[in-house]
């Protein structure tokens, strides 16, 4: 074969990044093209693996040069993709050029739901771009409502500080899309701690934003930046106006009504409900916000952090492509969308194989880096010809990552590790839950089907993570053990080494 | 059930720092037991026979010496079965127990529990000619340097690539496997147990699941207790034995590396037992916990696990041989020169989790044995034939690595040892409890009423097994060793002091 094959992947996330990276690793005959809308790209570094399934690794921002190339040089190129001739295999750019391909991935993630569209008082954040604007109205609010309970809330609520803030959650404890409300009830203690800033260390986010943002760009205005990495508000300075770390107030079990401008707050002769201990005196606010428990809290700004949707906008028109009920495009166990030739990874895509009993997809880093780079060998594997077996990665749910970093003795990262059905997800309330919990320390909570451990919530210092990995892919039954496996004065990693 | 004292006139001490198990202590004791221990440890192993008679037993969890008695009532086991100092809880076997079995008596079995999960877990030690003061200022940027190099990533941005055909092959050939790819020297393998490779290896008796599980993880060095450390020369305590290993001087600079098969071995054992339960049933064989799932040596199971569990070996020799590599590279490229002017030679490497066929004189007379080794170390004497022509006079360099961050020693084997322990010693502290201390203070209310309208049952952990002794002090190393030494199964070389630790 001399003709090298060309791939090109769309989207300098961290799916996109890590294919193109992947690519020009296992590539010898090849040429390698990444388009980013944004002038920034995602790359991993510090790539730690704790276990077989998880790791851990800090994103930081580069310009295109960082891109590590091990073997085939990747070209990253800055312009928007408008259109997409999947039955031409040809990519239409917005400086008007035509690129063909010979496998394609489409990396490009999701955009954030918002509550409102087209209300300059609500911001989602989502990308670095948004994470800039949010930096520089916060400096003058007095007052956020934070209106989402994913991560990216979670460590919002827990970064802001200097002034109000309103968590509206539609669950009935915090961080419920990642834990159970006994992980929750053990965060609930951090919420409202004094933040640690003495943190050392340069900040890894904004060291190129300043000049590489303001220049313009041709990005359009449709078009998202890439998404936030793990440990995005770590260095960040988010600090409203007021002298104090932290006042959260949550209101549970609830969603955004409406939206109220102060005009219609008037006209309607609205009382908006107090704030127990607010020390914020303020008769008017820029807007209003009706929850569906009847509360109405005047704020300076709404955040709308509940989660992504594909962002697929710029394929569908023209294509064949099977969009999945969540509104990505459903791959198959090779990463294949219904395009030939046509792969997809990371948010944008919707797992549509037969999965693994212990796996399940959520719309995280660990898993858009998993599927980058499974996307990728899928993608030469089908160029060679060769077979392909599903990435052992795809076995087990695994997810590591940190929430509220506080100065405890040492410097203290509460570790959060989730293993496959950790909220018991799909098992009907037939199982067992065994737990230890030590206040601001641990949190374990094993969970156990027909003796047989199928996940876990690991948070804090455990040091259990590679024998639980081990005791769920081993599918031993544990049934003499039962609650002494987490006997405090036993260490079991050790007992089944 | 009997009472503490009950148990108690079964237990007899014997010599300075050993005790023996009468039979009868458990049912269907073939021979006696036997456990190494000095003042300290001692205390820990009734400490914990009280705690188990008290609570009636916990669990699947029993006290290290009942462990050691079920173990004696195994069939074709012969002398004793034998507990060393840091001997402690573990799946069917204690860690830290010896067991032989006649190869020539068909009722003789293998069993998995004997081996434990992390199949040839162990530790492998490398010298330079560096001195401390070379990488004192430098320890920080070594260690993120040998950090880079450690593969990373699913399987495929390791400077190791593997691909399943490699795989198979590195099952078969173990460190061979390194050497002909260039990432050996020959002369490692002389210091490697077995040269690196055992030869009843059998890939294909190896589950696709487990080699699923091994792929990604080959060159990597896990969690837990698995770690590689820049260590220096705290003290010598034999120099002509040191000498005979490269060390010649206070604060030279060594590197440890500690890592095993993974979830590779964990597959493996995890096979082999389910299949042994049904084999068990057909074979008759009964054994006092069910944990101790095993199956006649000669049958199908018996020698499919054998050859399974030397292909996990393999695997564990190809990944520490692996990472030797990398830690080659990376003192070179730091101090800007080869690792061989940097004398970067393999002192010896040791498995801890392994059963191995060997001959051992047994009321004199010379017999074919299968020896599990759980969690200690083949520590043959001077001359004996198995080990390397620089270490014939010395004995054969025994490795003990400390609880990550602690001390570690280089031991050599004596010809006491053969005698009493199947030429076998320690493997390193136990370390159950020591970061226990800290979940003492166990709290649930407010998070069982966030969970209780769920429907599901919690269970929650609360703690039985509660050491009267300091935690800190429970199994500590250097006690262990010390025990070892007084007993005369190892004796005392080289004491190293960690100055940088590389978790994987």
């Amino acid at each position: 074969m001399s003709e090298k094959t060309r791939y090109v992947v769309i989207g300098g996330g961290i799916a996109g990044v890590t294919a193109a990276e992947t690519l020009s690793v296992i590539t010898e005959n090849a040429t390698i093209t990444l388009f980013s809308a944004s002038p920034l790209i995602k790359t991993v570094s510090n790539l730690i693996q704790l276990t077989q399934t998880l790791e851990t690794f800090d994103v930081e921002e580069q310009s295109f040069t960082g891109l590590k190339e091990l073997n085939n040089p990747v070209q990253v190129i800055h312009t928007t993709v408008t259109s997409l001739c999947a039955k031409d295999k040809q990519l239409f750019t917005a400086d008007g050029k035509v690129i063909e391909y010979d496998k394609l991935c489409i990396c490009t993630g999701g955009k954030p739901k918002l509550i409102s569209q087209d209300n300059p008082f609500v911001i989602g954040i989502r990308d670095t771009e948004s994470v800039q604007t949010f930096q520089q109205r916060v400096k003058s609010a007095n007052r956020i409502i934070i209106v989402g309970n994913g991560g990216i809330a979670t460590e919002l609520v827990h970064e802001l500080e200097g002034c109000e803030v309103i968590w509206a959650i539609k669950d009935k404890s915090i961080a419920h899309t990642f834990v159970d409300p006994g992980a929750g009830e053990f965060f609930m203690e951090y919420v409202n701690k004094v933040k640690d800033n003495t943190q050392e260390g340069v900040s890894k986010r904004l060291k190129y934003t300043t000049e590489e943002t303001n220049r313009k760009s041709p990005v359009q205005s449709n078009v998202m930046g890439s998404a936030l990495g793990p440990d995005w508000a770590t260095r960040l300075q988010i600090h409203g106006p007021q002298e104090v770390s932290h006042r959260v107030h949550i209101e549970h079990q609830v969603e955004v009504q409406k939206m109220i401008s102060p005009e219609q707050f008037q006209q309607l002769s609205m009382t908006q409900t107090v704030l127990d201990g607010s020390v914020v005196e303020s008769s008017t606010w820029p807007v209003y916000v009706q929850l569906t428990n009847g509360k109405v809290y005047g704020c300076d700004l709404v955040v709308s952090a509940t989660g992504v949707e594909p962002f697929t906008d710029l394929f569908l028109p023209g294509n064949d492509f099977d969009v999945a009920a969540d509104g990505g495009l459903k791959v198959n166990s090779k990463m294949e969308t219904s395009e030939p030739h046509v792969y997809a990874a990371g948010d944008v895509c919707t797992a549509c194989w037969e999965y693994s009993p212990l796996w399940l997809q959520m719309r995280l880093w660990t898993q858009a880096r998993q599927m980058g780079c499974y996307a990728a060998k899928c993608m030469v594997a089908a160029a060679k010809g060769e077979e392909i077996s599903m990435d052992f990665c795809f076995e087990l749910f695994a997810h590591a990552t940190t929430f509220f970093k506080f100065k405890a003795i040492n410097f203290f990262l509460l570790l959060v590790i989730l293993l496959g059905r950790f909220n018991g997800q799909g098992l009907q309330n037939d199982y067992e839950v065994l737990l230890r919990v030590t206040k601001g320390k641990e949190y374990v909570k094993a969970i156990l089907q027909n003796g047989r451990l199928v996940g876990a919530i690991l948070i804090g210092e455990t040091d259990l993570e590679e024998t639980f990995e081990n005791l769920i892919l081993n599918g031993m039954d544990l049934t003499p053990f039962k609650e002494n496996l987490l006997e405090p004065g036993i260490d079991v990693d050790d007992f089944f080494d | 059930m009997r009472t503490y004292n009950e148990e108690l006139k079964f237990v007899e001490k014997s010599g300075p720092c050993g005790y023996h198990i009468r039979k009868g202590f458990v049912d269907n004791m073939k021979v006696e037991g036997y456990f190494y221990a000095n003042k300290a440890l001692e205390k820990l192993m009734f400490d914990e026979l009280k705690q188990s008679c008290n609570s009636k037993g916990f669990g699947g969890f029993l006290p290290g010496m009942k462990q050691i008695a079920n173990v004696a009532a195994l069939p074709g086991i012969v002398g004793r079965s034998i507990g060393l100092p840091d001997v402690h809880s573990g799946y069917g076997f204690a860690i830290g127990n010896i067991a032989a079995f006649d190869m020539s008596d068909p009722k003789s079995v293998v069993s998995p529990g004997g081996v434990g999960f992390d199949i040839n877990c162990g530790v492998r030690l490398l010298r330079t000619n560096l001195h401390l003061r070379d990488v004192e200022g430098l320890k920080e940027q070594l260690a993120q340097c040998l950090f880079d190099h450690i593969p990373v990533g699913v399987g495929s941005k390791g400077i190791i690539p593997m691909t399943a055909q490699n795989l198979e092959e590195a099952l078969e050939m173990g460190m061979d496997w390194s050497l002909r790819e260039g990432y050996a020297w020959a002369e490692d393998k002389e210091h490697c147990e077995e040269y690196g490779r055992m030869l009843q290896a059998d890939p294909s008796k190896v589950s696709s699941r487990a080699k699923k599980r091994g792929l990604p993880q080959l060159g990597t060095l896990g969690a837990g207790n698995h770690y590689a450390e820049i260590q220096v020369v705290e003290e010598i305590y034999d120099k002509y034995a040191a000498k005979k290993m490269g060390v010649d001087f206070k604060d030279q600079v060594c590197v440890m590396i500690h890592s095993g098969s993974r979830g590779m071995g964990h597959q493996v054992a995890t096979d082999a037992l389910v299949a042994m339960e049904k084999a068990m049933k057909r074979d008759q064989i009964d054994v006092n916990d069910r944990q101790l799932a095993c199956a006649h040596i000669q049958s199908v199971e018996g020698q499919d696990y054998l050859k399974a569990m030397a292909s996990a070996a393999n695997y564990a020799w190809v990944n520490r041989t692996s990472m030797t590599f990398l830690t080659r590279q990376a003192f070179a490229k730091m101090f800007n020169s080869t690792p061989d002017d940097l004398d970067m030679h393999v002192i010896y490497d040791v498995s801890h989790n392994i059963a191995k066929v060997e001959e051992h004189f047994i009321d004199g007379k010379q017999k074919t044995l299968l020896v599990h080794r759980k969690g200690s170390t083949r520590a043959f004497p001077p001359h004996h034939p198995l080990i390397p022509v620089d270490y014939q006079l010395t004995g054969q360099p025994v490795l003990i690595g400390g609880t990550m961050g602690t001390c570690s020693y280089v031991l050599t084997g004596t010809d006491q040892g053969m005698v009493e322990t199947f030429g076998t010693t320690c493997h390193g502290a136990g370390r159950a409890l020591s970061r226990a201390k800290s979940r003492r203070n166990l709290d649930y209310t407010d998070v069982l009423s966030a969970l209780a309208n769920q429907g599901i049952s919690i269970r929650i952990a609360s703690p039985k097994l509660v050491m009267e002794e300091a935690p800190e002090s429970y199994k500590n190393v250097t006690d262990v060793v010390d025990t070892c030494h007084e007993a005369g199964i190892s004796k005392k070389c080289i004491k190293l002091r960690p100055i940088a630790v590389i978790k994987g």
